[in-house]
């Protein structure tokens, strides 16, 4: 297990949902959020791993940081 | 990139929901999305289908069924929330309601258009087209 200090400023849990449930619920909260805002995505889903860093980086947002719990990744991104 | 022109004459539930992955997060990321839908994908749509899960499939569709671990949003709930987010339009096979006597108000309400062959064309003349 590893941790961070990243203090999110919204916190999306998509625990339990399968691909593509955990970005599609990163992309519909960071649409609407202000530029600086930064989130905090929890997902069981492996395929999170790969598909919201690419996605991340298209469209030019930051990746902060992706956590190991163990039973769940937490993926720290901030909208730009 | 001027997007994609999905048409799915498919009413497999395997097919369904890779299109409406790939469709939702493809118009979640601002890439224009057309999906026809035609033929028995359009009787997949239908809402009495929908509602009793009466899909076609195979392995996977009957694991994303059964599968408690694994919550699959079903491909009406991804198409429907990616519509929200991204430009993502559907547009419903004129011909294949027609054989069947229905309208777009027997589908789940997320068509924006009924259309025939030519108005498909037109629409996806500036698109690439992917046929499932």
């Amino acid at each position: 297990m590893s941790e961070t200090d990243i203090q999110s400023d919204v916190t999306i849990d998509s625990r339990g949902a399968g691909c593509p449930g955990p970005l599609m619920d990163l992309i519909g909260k960071v649409k609407t959020a202000d530029s600086g805002t930064v989130f905090e995505l929890q997902t069981t889903d492996s395929s999170s791993k790969n598909d919201v860093p690419e996605w991340v980086e298209k469209a030019n947002h930051e990746l902060l940081d992706v956590v190991d719990h163990d039973d769940y990744w937490s993926m720290f991104v901030r909208k730009s | 990139m001027t997007g994609y022109a999905i048409v799915l004459a498919s009413g497999e539930l395997e097919r369904l929901q890779a299109v409406a992955n790939i469709a939702s997060v493809a118009a979640a990321s601002d890439i224009p999305i057309d999906v026809f839908a035609t033929m028995d994908g359009l009787e997949a749509f239908d809402t009495e289908t929908v509602e009793n899960r009466a899909f076609e499939g195979g392995k996977i569709a009957q694991a994303m069924m059964e599968s408690e671990d694994i919550q699959v949003p079903l491909f009406t709930e991804s198409l429907g929330q990616a519509k929200e987010i991204g430009p993502l339009s559907m547009y419903a096979c004129e011909l294949s309601m027609d054989l069947l006597g229905k309208s777009v108000d027997d589908y789940a309400d997320l068509f924006d258009d009924v259309l025939g062959v030519s108005g498909f064309l037109t629409m996806a003349a500036d698109k690439q087209v992917i046929f499932v």
